[in-house]
């Protein structure tokens, strides 16, 4: 079946088996494999993308669901010239280390600064609470979305 | 009803196989646009280990650590490591970087020394350059240097090296002996809130205050420290492989129960200010040891909030509170 959504921006369209997930396709179809198979079950979170500003499990979404939508991915922060706050903060801290949750970490963090600017180390704790890390502690990953959420509001003061 | 406890844990933990061979193999070559090369079988799990090679060979080298290439984990083209295991690599693959690096400065040293009028012993290499000790103005460039030795007397600079912790073997009657060159201390200590009518243990704070020996990348040591303390967590009151017939049934994160953002506690990290001089630059390791105190301390916690010894763990709600009724039951 055709499926048509937009990806970081870009309209993009593949002719996908019923079955297929939004992970499924964005790995295979688009060549997007910044969001990672963990558990297949929507346990771990590593596949989290934003799909028109909510952040999902993109394993446990069908393609065809995702149709028409607006799809933002890990690809879609960065440009050349600059990494997204998020991610810069990630690595000044030494947020990551195995670095395998950090797409699906980044984008829980993303989605919830564009709906909260200056999160509390409560609501950054809920908003992470469906990606897992094994190596972290999370300490880091707080202390980077809080750092980040500063810098943003800054610049948009500015 | 809530109740509050405080519990501490104490532990020592060896770098480096017991008494049994655990080699590193290292090359460093200095290049002639000042940068470094460094090949090593150890390999990069995320603990930050290659970034702490690489500082070590640059602190070596006098050079910057962004100038320092590390190849590493390749079996056609780097040097033997024993591993990421055993907590070792910083002490026993860092002591074999360091050795490495010292032959190729030692080039450097020998060759620069007459174009400076000294003895090669007087010679150090710091800021990119190898200077006269004690005259920070009789200096030469560390390319140059490089490509004086290279291109004019043929002695590129290179050297490869080995190190293995020495130990000795302990006595089978006696128990003497040595079995590790180094060792590392902490002190964990656990905040709890224990509900005594459900038993649900709430880690509200760990403390933790290790001695790495010098840290030669504190931010990373910190990070190892606060991933060990989550795993100490998990270990303690939810983490349990489940068998059935021989069979886990538990294989999957949906029912193995690992700890989220939410269940871990507020984290202190401290690092003790120390020196190992047989570690290179003071370093010993960081590693295994970040998660062996957190359990006992949480479980010292849970005694001092509502005086149940948990012996089996994890210490889940049904555990704790079997225990709690065991106790009332007892008293009354």
């Amino acid at each position: 079946m055709k499926v048509e959504i937009t990806v970081n921006g870009e309209k993009k369209i593949a002719d996908v088996s019923p079955e297929t997930t939004l992970l499924k396709m964005l790995r295979d179809e688009f060549d997007l494999t910044g969001a990672k198979l963990g558990c297949d079950v929507g346990d771990c979170g590593t596949c989290t993308v934003v799909v028109d500003g909510e952040s999902v499990n993109s394993c446990l979404m069908l393609a065809a669901r995702a149709s028409g939508s607006e799809v933002l991915t890990i690809e879609g922060l960065a440009t050349f010239q600059k990494l997204h706050p998020v991610q810069q903060k990630f690595e000044d801290l030494g947020a990551l280390q195995c670095g395998y949750c950090g797409p699906g970490m980044i984008m829980s963090a993303k989605n919830l600064l564009d709906k909260n600017k200056s999160p509390s180390v409560d609501e950054i704790r809920d908003a992470l609470a469906g990606n897992l890390c094994r190596c972290t502690g999370y300490t880091k990953m707080i202390e980077a979305i809080q750092e980040a959420a500063k810098e943003i509001n800054t610049t948009n003061a500015l | 009803m809530i109740k509050r406890g405080k519990g501490m844990a104490c532990m020592w933990y060896p770098i480096g196989f017991t008494v049994a061979a655990n080699a590193s193999a290292a090359t460093v070559k200095v290049n002639t646009d000042g940068t470094a090369t460094v090949l090593t079988g150890t390999v990069e799990t995320g603990q930050g280990a290659l970034t702490v090679l690489g500082q070590i060979a640059a602190q070596t080298l006098g050079i910057a650590t962004d100038d320092v290439h590390v190849v590493s984990a390749d079996t056609d083209s780097t040097p033997m490591d024993t591993g990421a295991i055993a907590s070792r690599t910083t002490y026993v693959t860092g002591n074999a970087i360091v050795l490495a690096a010292e032959k190729a400065r030692e080039i450097l040293f020998e060759a620069a020394a007459p174009l400076l009028n000294v003895r090669p012993e007087q010679l150090e290499a710091v800021d990119k350059k190898i200077r006269v000790l004690s005259f920070p103005d009789r200096f030469l460039p560390i390319d140059k240097v490089v490509a004086h030795a290279e291109n004019t007397l043929g002695k590129p600079s290179i050297g490869s090296a080995s190190y293995n912790p020495p130990t000795v073997e302990m006595d089978p009657e006696t128990g003497q002996g040595k079995p590790f060159n180094a060792y590392v201390y902490a002190t964990q200590i656990a905040d709890v809130e224990v509900d005594d009518e459900t038993g649900e243990v709430e880690v509200k704070k760990i403390t933790a205050v290790h001695d790495c020996g010098t840290p030669i990348n504190p931010m990373l040591v910190e990070g190892q420290i606060q991933g060990g303390i989550s795993m100490g967590v998990g270990f303690a009151l939810q983490e349990e492989i489940l068998f059935k017939d021989g069979t886990q049934i538990n294989p999957n994160l949906t029912n193995y129960i690992m700890p989220t953002s939410l269940d871990m506690p507020e984290l202190e990290v401290e690092l003790v200010d120390n020196y190992d001089p047989t570690g290179p630059f003071g370093a010993k390791g960081a590693g295994e040891p970040t998660a062996v105190p957190t359990a006992a301390a949480i479980m010292n916690a849970i005694y001092d909030a509502v005086g149940v010894r948990i012996t089996n763990l994890p210490a889940t709600a049904e555990k704790v509170l079997a225990a709690i009724q065991e106790k009332n039951k007892a008293v009354a």
